[in-house]
């Protein structure tokens, strides 16, 4: 392999792992809001992530987005509205099942409802994952498009070195960053997201304020939820899923999470990019079954050695 | 304004309060005192709903507040400032008076709210734009009590204004206290260790010993009662 | 840990086993043998979970890690090197013992969420590891030729009565260790870590010694699993399930005990395995969902777990209305003026020199420097937010000073881990009592003895002691959740006791207590240290501190603002000045 061919290859993997890392970027800022306001790790995000991916595969199918809007942008409008649907599907979940271990009731149950909650969302990911197995089939599936099938070739630089970008993946990608960027100003100048930093900061505070912090918390889960989503939506159309594809997403999020410092918004979206690139990366000179494996060892070694994150600041109350 | 009738609260199944019993009237300054462990930050949080009561019953404007939901309390005009500051430090010192005026009497009167409280804290006009954990201690410790103060309360519950404080910044602080009382006519219950301040600029006081009011009194006959002179230095 | 003794417990294990193999005996189908197989290898993966999570409260998520490795080094050391699964499956305790050590050497320096998220990323990456090493599928060969020495029995009963086997061992294994110091210091650093460390539990070597022996026990399950189920495959014994199942079953049964992971083995396995026979064909994926109502259902309704409600219940109605026992003897005897004498040695003890320490701008603790004479009782009293409890926290090795030297008889401590000061003889207590509250009183103040006591037998013994000392030795058998304000106090102070320290470090021990209360454990402070013992004590009011020490250092604002007899100190105007303000000075002059 010569020198063009390197930085050919490079570039190529770089460019891809922008693109997924863009969406990794989205999911992880859904599940950096859940911690980041409830102080709760949500195990069954990626179960969420994969209800958004079927959710998207429905609505573009049966409900119609896929005539309506067509076959190129029918899978983004469809992955979109993941997110309203999934939102209450968490505020549900949470009202009904998280909220009885966590908030002011749950810190009442000192270190063992810290626990609660991180195994209660344990048995609401095997639910999902196991019961969306009857309700979706194990035949795996995705959203056609024919954007997802051709390529923008960008050079040739440097001779002959050329570069294809995807663009079903530059869509999607342009889509998250569009929707974190408009969360991260909700969170910012919204009166509902400043109540809902100020919850975090401090519940006890919160209450003093008169600000109803169940509330929050509920609005924390269903917009935590509904970005991985639409994430989740956004990939849809990248390629087959099924019902476990949830599990293979959680660590993805967990150290992308992590990598931007636990419950830090901006940070969680730097640090799924970083993990898209690794895993891109990875690539390069390790076999493609292993792509997952390295981001397990970036994530336990981010954990080790700087468990309060790169970009972020530290968790306090961990 | 607000009637605590042999209150009984604690965590678990330790009571740490037995049997308190005080009245403030509309319009009062009152302090409480007593060492720590008395269970003086028990009562304020049981009065502010954090903290579950046992037995007793508490009335704030003639209604009954045990049946009001705790984040529902501060909208009847109950501001609580609590022991060790507790602003937010994510946010900024604007917005955690925005914060403070979650209340529908707070954003009713933000605009003439955040005047008042720029005129008795400058300090914190200048650092609106300051995330508040980069304050100092004294700083943050108005901003609590604008914060506190942006809600338009009725009473203004001050836990511990001092705590930690060097003396001469507590005392810039005692010093807004009296000033926003006497200018705004707010009821205040105060929480303070500095016992001479606080039973000074107060009307009344109560001494809390071990979860039970052991003395009560105006003004003056607390200010050179050797039982609280006994309490803090034992003699 | 409930009443039952070591004996009583070996008689029901046993009994238990008896019935079980009996009933093996009647299962005649190979479906039923199956499952009576199966019921004891996820029993020991809960047991394995248990080891670890349920007495030291640290999460783990991956157990699927030892498993899987249990179960893959009997597969390939019996297809590459024809070894027998008789030592094929010790083989697998081994690597799965190994795995525990190298696994939680790093982790352990995680706590709480990150620790349970560190420890689910273990066999995810293994699993991807086996499949890129082409291990998608691998099958023990059928050695017809001698099934005996390949397990591979024409009975299915006998892979059930084996799993039983080795259930009763994780189980006898398991009710050892819960009653040694093993189990009694993981329990404790279950509670509260910090205060276990002060009560010299070295925390780290328990936890890598639990996590090794847990290891063990999912290794060795996990490669029994393989010969029962001859084929290994990487999602079955590293999947999300795996991991999930251990926890599961320990989790609904009941955490920290020994029967619970058995209980939940017993009612979610064969309900399970029943569900899916049933209805796996309409309901794909019905294992999972039942695990995970069940875990949801154990949170929401029960969160100790079946075992735990049971006996929770079983012992209010053995209570049934005597909650309220009678006061115990000797209370408010203690009159001031009857105190023994002390010596007091004038050599210095403890010595504090120049200690400072900051977290981020705030100065909490400035330059301050104190000596402790042998025998003595020093004060150290200061106003809210002085920095009190602070300087407890430098002493005995919670936090370490930015500069500044403490020295225990002469030694320099600074750096030295809690555990480490406390056998050096610094016991403390704290300001909110941390008790062990799922601990019986006496269990508690065992945990406080292991420090200087070669034995289980000695540390009881020593802690027996210490509860007399301070007078509550008719509530040893009491859970110290249910205990008075004033009896948690006493019961830290037995705590700290037991350890045998040379110096007590007390933090506001009197505070929240009334009148009566006060005296009384005045006069315990200073009857121990009429035995030698000498006493730092904190505190936020002079009131009773007058009475009870020899002398005071006074702190404000982190630094010393006086130091002196308690006569001199109480008359001191800058004192006075800090606790009740220049206004009470004036207006009082």
């Amino acid at each position: 392999m010569n020198a063009a061919q390197l930085l050919e290859n490079f570039l190529q993997a770089l460019t891809a792992g922008l693109l997924t890392g863009a969406i990794y970027g989205l999911m992880c800022v859904g599940l950096s809001v859940i911690f980041g306001v409830m102080r709760v790790i949500n195990f069954a995000q990626g179960d969420f992530m994969m209800l958004g991916m079927y959710v998207a595969y429905y609505a573009f199918g049966l409900l119609g987005a896929h005539a309506l809007f067509g076959t190129a942008m029918g899978p983004y409008i469809a992955a979109l509205l993941a997110g309203p649907v999934i939102f209450v599907a968490g505020v549900i979940v949470h009202k009904l099942l998280v909220s009885r271990v966590t908030g002011i009731r749950g810190s009442a149950l000192e270190s063992e409802g810290h626990y609660a909650q991180l195994i209660l969302t344990l048995g609401v990911a095997l639910v999902l994952q196991n019961g969306g197995l009857y309700v979706f089939g194990s035949t795996p599936v995705s959203i056609a498009t024919p954007l997802s099938s051709s390529a923008w070739a960008l050079g040739p630089f440097y001779g002959d070195a050329t570069i294809f970008v995807n663009q079903g993946q530059t869509v999607a990608a342009v889509i998250a960053v569009l929707a974190v960027l408009g969360f991260v100003l909700f969170i910012a100048r919204s009166r509902l997201g400043k109540s809902l930093r100020a919850a975090a900061d401090n519940p006890e505070a919160a209450i003093y304020m008169g600000i109803d912090v169940d509330r929050a918390h509920r609005l924390a889960f269903g917009f935590g939820v509904a970005l991985t989503a639409v994430g989740g939506g956004l990939l849809a159309s990248g390629g087959p899923f099924q019902p476990y594809v949830g599990l293979e997403y959680v660590i993805v999020m967990y150290a992308g999470v992590v990598l931007g410092g636990l419950g830090s918004v901006s940070g969680a979206f730097f640090g799924g990019l970083t993990i898209g690139m690794v895993q891109q990366l990875s690539t390069l000179f390790l076999p493609n079954q292993l792509q997952n494996t390295a981001i397990f060892v970036v994530f336990l070694i981010i954990v080790l050695l700087r468990p309060q994150g790169l970009f972020g600041r530290a968790a306090r109350r961990t | 304004m607000l009637e605590i009738e042999a209150l009984g609260a604690g965590y678990g199944a330790v009571p740490v309060l037995n049997g308190v019993t005080i009245r403030v009237g509309t319009g009062e300054f009152v302090a409480i005192v007593g060492p720590n462990g008395a269970g003086k930050t028990t009562l304020f949080k049981t009065i502010s709903g954090i903290v579950p009561p046992m037995s007793g019953t508490i009335r704030f404007d003639g209604g009954d507040l045990l049946a009001v939901a705790p984040s529902a309390r501060p909208h009847l005009g109950i501001a609580h400032v609590p022991e060790g500051r507790q602003v937010f430090p994510s946010l900024t010192v604007l917005e955690n008076l925005e914060m403070g005026a979650a209340t529908e009497a707070g954003r009713r009167n933000w605009a003439e709210n955040l005047e008042k409280v720029y005129t008795w804290f400058p300090v914190l006009a200048e650092r609106a734009k300051t995330q508040a954990g980069a304050l100092s201690g004294g700083q943050q410790q108005m901003l609590a009590i604008a914060r506190g103060l942006a809600s338009s309360p009725k009473l203004l519950m001050l836990d511990e204004p001092s705590l930690g404080l060097a003396p001469t910044i507590a005392d810039e602080i005692f010093e807004r206290i009296v000033a926003i009382h006497a200018g705004s006519g707010l009821t205040v219950l105060m929480v303070e260790q500095r016992v001479a301040e606080a039973l000074h600029f107060a009307s009344r006081g109560y001494v809390l010993e071990a979860g039970r009011v052991v003395l009560e009194g105006g003004h003056d006959d607390l200010k050179s009662n050797d039982r609280i002179r006994q309490a803090y230095l034992g003699m | 840990m409930i009443g039952t003794n070591l004996r009583r417990q070996a008689l029901l294990i046993a009994a238990f086993g008896i019935v079980y193999a009996v009933a093996t005996a009647f299962a005649e189908n190979s479906y039923y043998q199956l499952i009576m197989t199966v019921v004891p290898v996820w029993a020991v993966m809960g047991l394995a979970w248990n080891a670890l999570s349920g007495y030291s409260g640290l999460v783990s998520f991956g157990h699927a890690a030892f498993f899987g490795l249990g179960a893959y080094s009997l597969a390939l050391a019996q297809i590459y090197w024809g070894l027998s699964p008789w030592l094929g499956i010790p083989l697998a305790g081994v690597v799965g013992a190994l795995a525990g050590l190298v696994v939680g050497f790093p982790t352990f320096r995680l706590r709480g969420h990150y620790f349970a998220l560190a420890m689910l990323a273990y066999p995810l990456a293994l699993l991807y590891v086996f499949e890129w090493l082409g291990y998608q599928e691998l099958t023990l060969p059928m050695q017809r030729e001698a099934p005996l020495r390949y397990m591979q029995f024409e009975d299915h009963r006998i892979y059930a009565w084996i799993a039983l086997a080795l259930m009763i061992g994780a189980m006898a294994l398991t009710s050892l260790l819960e009653r040694s110091r093993f189990g009694m210091s993981l329990l404790a650093i279950k509670q509260d870590e910090a205060a276990a460390e002060a009560a010299g539990i070295r925390t780290l070597a328990w936890k890598l010694k639990a996590i090794t022996l847990s290891g063990a026990m999912a290794g060795t399950i996990g490669g029994f699993y393989a010969v029962v189920l001859l084929v290994v495959t990487p999602p079955a014994v590293f999947g999300m399930l795996v991991s999930a199942q251990a926890l599961i079953v320990a989790m609904f049964g009941g955490v920290g005990t020994l029967w619970g992971p058995v209980i939940g083995a017993v009612i979610l396995v064969p309900l399970s395995e029943l569900l899916h026979a049933k209805l796996g064909n309409v309901i794909p994926g019905i294992q999972g969902v039942v695990y995970g109502i069940a875990i949801v259902a154990v949170i929401l309704i029960a969160p100790e777990g079946v075992f735990w409600k049971v006996n929770d219940l079983m012992l209010r109605r053995r209570a049934g209305g005597n909650l309220d026992q009678p006061p115990s003897a000797g209370a408010v005897s203690a009159v001031v003026s009857e105190l023994p004498r002390r010596e007091k040695s004038g050599t210095v003890v403890f010595e504090v020199r120049n200690v400072s320490k900051a977290f981020g701008g705030l100065q909490a603790v400035r330059d301050v420097s104190m000596k402790v004479v042998n025998g003595e009782i020093l004060g150290i009293i200061g106003p809210n937010g002085a920095g009190k409890t602070t300087f407890f926290n430098l002493l005995n090795g919670f936090i370490r000073p930015d500069q500044g030297q403490i020295l225990m008889e002469g030694k320099n401590i600074v750096g030295a881990r809690p555990y480490e000061i406390c056998a050096a003889g610094v016991g403390r207590t704290f300001q909110v009592v941390r008790p062990f509250r799922r601990m019986t009183v006496l269990e508690n103040v065992v945990v406080g003895a292991y420090v200087h006591a070669a034995s289980d037998r000695e540390a009881r013994a020593n802690a027996e002691a210490a509860l007399a000392q301070v007078g509550l030795e008719r509530d040893a058998q009491l859970l110290a959740g249910s205990l008075s304000n004033k009896k948690l106090r006493l019961l830290e102070l037995g705590r700290a006791l037991a350890g045998k320290p040379k110096v007590l470090l007390l933090d506001e021990t009197l505070a929240g207590l009334g009148g009566n209360e006060v005296e009384e454990v005045i006069a315990l402070v200073r009857r121990l240290a009429a035995r030698g013992v000498t006493i730092v004590i904190i505190e936020h009011t002079m009131q009773a501190m007058v009475r009870l020490v020899d002398r005071f250092v006074v702190l404000n604002d982190g630094a010393v603002l006086a130091e002196g007899q308690p006569a001199d100190i109480t008359r001191n105007p800058a004192v006075i000045d800090a606790y009740l303000g220049k206004r009470w000075r004036v207006a009082n002059a």
